[in-house]
């Protein structure tokens, strides 16, 4: 977040006033820029990609603040209502739990694969595996399949006569066979799997990636020093990954707080309310319940928390720490 | 640092401004609806020779016999008119009612579309201005002689959309939708039961746990689908039909003055469903949550079950799939001696207020409601919701489902849906009945958070 050295504006730097010339002239009435400092009409440039956030990112994100101070059922004339809805979203045992249920996803879509996915990365880095490049591609083949698809793909697996539980009775484990979706206690986790299903693959790629780009040298030096393979792992690889984590995490976890299309499909937040996730919340109360400000309102705080989540990640995992 | 406040400030200025141009939300549609078409205007006929015309139409039948009794009369309407094009796009019904509103209220709405009676939809519809009101429709073809006073009475409202059964009429529906008991009979037959034989609740009980003991554990007795959360209502309003007075539950949906779900009748209702889930009539663990209402239907189709307790619009799928060895009836009474059963008629048809075309619009609903459309319909094992329909129908299970609508609407047992009775109740009622079928809520806790909800949307209705 540190602003460049310099901005295109305030005081000339000692180097414009070097240029220029002139020290007789406290302040140049002309300012004279340094080669390669950007000029303000570098703005304009920024006019219509800037014009177009404003209107159909900002705009409408404004807009549903607004709309979440108000009392309206989407159709008819809404009521003015203060910080309501916002007691409501704090107050509500459901909304609430609907938090703590994305924060449960996290783990599957965000911590699990990272974690999973750091392991495999080292040891495909090290190891002369065959056929990486083939693994590759088909662990980063969930990422490009359309969520529904990959919602739809899932519940045909989990179903009460599924190849789920048709495996698990073929290897004689028919006692943990249940209706994944369709259970209380087993469905958010069921869920959970498939984004680390999802997310597990993007998150290999990256650290392939990042691997390839840490220096050989430090892989050497580290040997001679004889350190061993987890040693070497913790001293050289975690480090040297230290951008890729930030991107992985930063991009998994705000995956696992947005979910809602393959919720939607699947489970539509039952059974119960064990699958219930503030997206959904939002399509039920605003398309469904007629409570439109109240949705925009549980919109307006899991965009703030998606927010400070991703802000917080950059801060802690990229932090440079020669800096 | 002055740089850093004035990136803060612009977004935050803007923000202002951006919010100020919204206004209060709701503000610039058109409040309260037109008065209405006098009679005198209301066109009944020339329609061929308004050149070509295109309605617009769109229905929530998205499945089965309703769907293609649809595009058959479509199919007539445009043969009887060849200037008109009907352009009908078939919906989910469930994701369709969270569209309808939005749909309405656009620059371009549906001439024709379905709704939902209750206060979720056709309710709000009303409020808004959003749809016709058919008073003189109803005069000029006939609606108000062609449906009983009962079924009129779903598609009524007051003016401001907050008193439901009464007042100006709305819309008009299709076909008669019931629920009540799908059987396989060789299921029954090998377990011993004769179906002729049920005829109270007790009797009907009895041979579930009959049943029980006669079919594989892994088999449920009834196949019931409880995904969208509305297959364990509609099976638990036949239970509470034997213990609650019809009209008992109907006041409650209408919010007349004293009426309430805490009663003694709908807590042993409540009892028994969860007694019947811990039997395993419902199949073992939540596999009923993991599919939905047309899933189970095909299930029982493919011969796992012995009952459906459900809409008879799975009919078509239940002959479908088992031929002369489905039957169809009404559930047993309880002891007040009438059949009691959740039903009403199809989704209601409207007519949006910014139709161009609305006398169009309406000789279109007449035609795919009225006499014109008994036979399309009793073909795709439907009831002809008007009463002036005479076609009927030749296969067995066929005449079983319209004697079932028939006994029901001569009882006055149509309990109508309780999802009717607030916005929220859908979700209210679904949720908890699946928290108690798993057993992690009682059933007195799922009364009082039903009446919870209707109080608090009662409180609404009084207030403002």
């Amino acid at each position: 977040m540190a602003a460049p050295p310099s901005t295109g504006t305030g005081a000339p730097s000692p180097s414009a006033r070097a240029a220029g010339g002139d020290a007789e002239r406290p302040v140049p009435r002309v300012r004279v820029r340094a080669p390669g400092e950007p000029r303000k009409v570098a703005y304009l440039y920024l006019a219509p990609a800037f014009l177009f956030y404003l209107l159909f990112a900002f705009g409408p994100l404004v807009y549903t603040a607004w709309l979440s101070l108000f009392d309206w059922d989407g159709l008819t004339v809404g009521t003015w209502t203060g910080l309501d809805n916002y007691r409501k979203v704090l107050s509500d045992p459901d909304i609430r739990a609907s938090f703590v249920h994305s924060f449960e996803l996290i783990f599957f879509y965000a911590i699990l694969p990272v974690l999973l996915g750091l392991f495999l990365a080292s040891v495909i880095a090290h190891g002369r595996a065959r056929g990486v490049t083939f693994f590759r591609a088909v662990l980063f083949l969930p990422q490009t399949v359309a969520t529904v698809v990959v919602a739809i793909a899932w519940v045909w697996i989990y179903a009460p006569d599924g190849p789920l539980n048709e495996g698990l009775r073929a290897i004689g484990l028919g006692g943990l066979t249940r209706s994944w979706l369709g259970d209380f206690a087993w469905a958010l986790p069921a869920l959970g799997m498939v984004g680390t299903w999802v997310t597990f693959g993007l998150c290999l790629v990256l650290f392939l990636a990042g691997i390839q780009k840490i220096p050989h040298t430090l892989y050497e030096a580290a040997r001679v020093d004889g350190a061993s393979h987890f040693r070497e792992f913790f001293a050289v690889t975690l480090p040297g990954l230290r951008g890729e984590l930030a991107v992985a995490l930063t991009l998994t976890v705000i995956t696992a707080l947005r979910t809602f299309d393959l919720i939607y499909v699947s489970t539509n937040g039952g059974p119960g309310t064990s699958t219930t996730v503030p997206s959904v919340l939002v399509y039920q109360n605003a398309f469904s319940n007629g409570r439109v400000g109240l949705a925009a309102a549980v919109a307006v705080v899991l965009t703030a928390l998606i927010f400070v989540v991703a802000f917080g990640i950059t801060r802690l995992v990229d932090r440079d720490p020669a800096r | 640092m002055r740089n850093r406040w004035l990136s803060a400030a612009l977004p935050l200025a803007l923000a202002i401004v951006v919010a100020a141009c919204g206004g209060t939300p709701g503000q610039d549609k058109p409040s309260g609806s037109s008065a209405g078409t006098p009679a005198d205007q209301v066109k009944t006929s020339g329609f061929d020779k308004l050149g070509p015309v295109t309605l617009r139409v769109v229905s929530s039948e998205g499945s089965g016999g309703p769907r293609e009794a649809i595009k058959q009369l479509t199919k007539e309407f445009e043969a009887k008119y060849p200037n008109v094009t009907v352009q009908v796009s078939f919906r989910d019904f469930s994701s369709w009612i969270k569209q309808a509103k939005l749909a309405a209220a656009s620059d371009k709405p549906p001439d024709v579309f379905a709704g939902n009676q209750g206060y979720q939809l056709d309710g709000e519809l009303v409020k808004a201005g959003l749809i016709l009101p058919l008073n003189e429709y109803a005069k000029a073809y006939g609606w108000d002689k062609s449906y009983t006073p009962e079924t009129l009475q779903q598609f009524s409202w007051s003016d401001d959309g907050k008193t439901f059964g009464k007042g100006t009429l709305w819309g008009v529906a299709q076909s008669g939708q019931s629920t009540g008991v799908f059987a396989n009979l060789t299921k029954l037959r090998q377990a011993g039961v004769d179906p002729a034989q049920l005829k109270t609740f007790d009797d009907f009980d009895a041979a579930l746990a009959k049943l029980r003991k006669a079919l594989p554990a892994d088999e449920p007795v009834i196949s019931l689908g409880n995904k969208d959360q509305f297959g364990a209502i509609h099976l638990w309003g036949m239970i509470q039909g034997a213990y609650e007075p019809a009209q008992a539950i109907r006041d409650w949906i209408f919010h007349k003055p004293g009426a309430t779900f805490d009663t003694p009748g709908n807590l042993k209702s409540l009892q028994k469903l969860k007694e019947w889930a811990d039997k395993g009539y419902l199949g073992q663990g939540d596999a009923f949550n993991a599919r939905n209402d047309s899933e189970a239907a095909a299930a029982f189709g493919r011969g796992s079950g012995a009952f459906v307790l459900g809409g008879n619009w799975n009919a078509s799928i239940a002959k479908d799939g088992l031929g002369k060895n489905a039957a169809f009836f009404d559930m047993p009474p309880g002891s007040g001696g009438k059949a009691i059963a959740i039903g009403s008629t199809s989704t209601p048809l409207h007519i949006s207020a910014k139709s161009k075309q609305p006398d169009l619009a309406a000789a279109y609903l007449d035609f795919i409601t009225g006499p014109t459309a008994g036979k399309a319909l009793v073909d795709t094992q439907q009831v002809p919701a008007a009463t002036d329909a005479t076609a009927k129908p030749g296969d067995p299970l066929g005449k079983e489902v319209i004697a079932g609508w028939q006994k029901l609407v001569n009882d006055g047992g149509l309990t109508l849906y309780p999802d009717w009775s607030s916005p929220t109740m859908l979700q209210t009622m679904g949720q908890s009945f699946q928290e108690m079928l798993a057993g992690r809520t009682s059933p007195q806790d799922v009364v009082s958070r039903v009446q919870k909800d209707w109080e608090e949307y009662d409180k609404e209705l009084q207030g403002s």
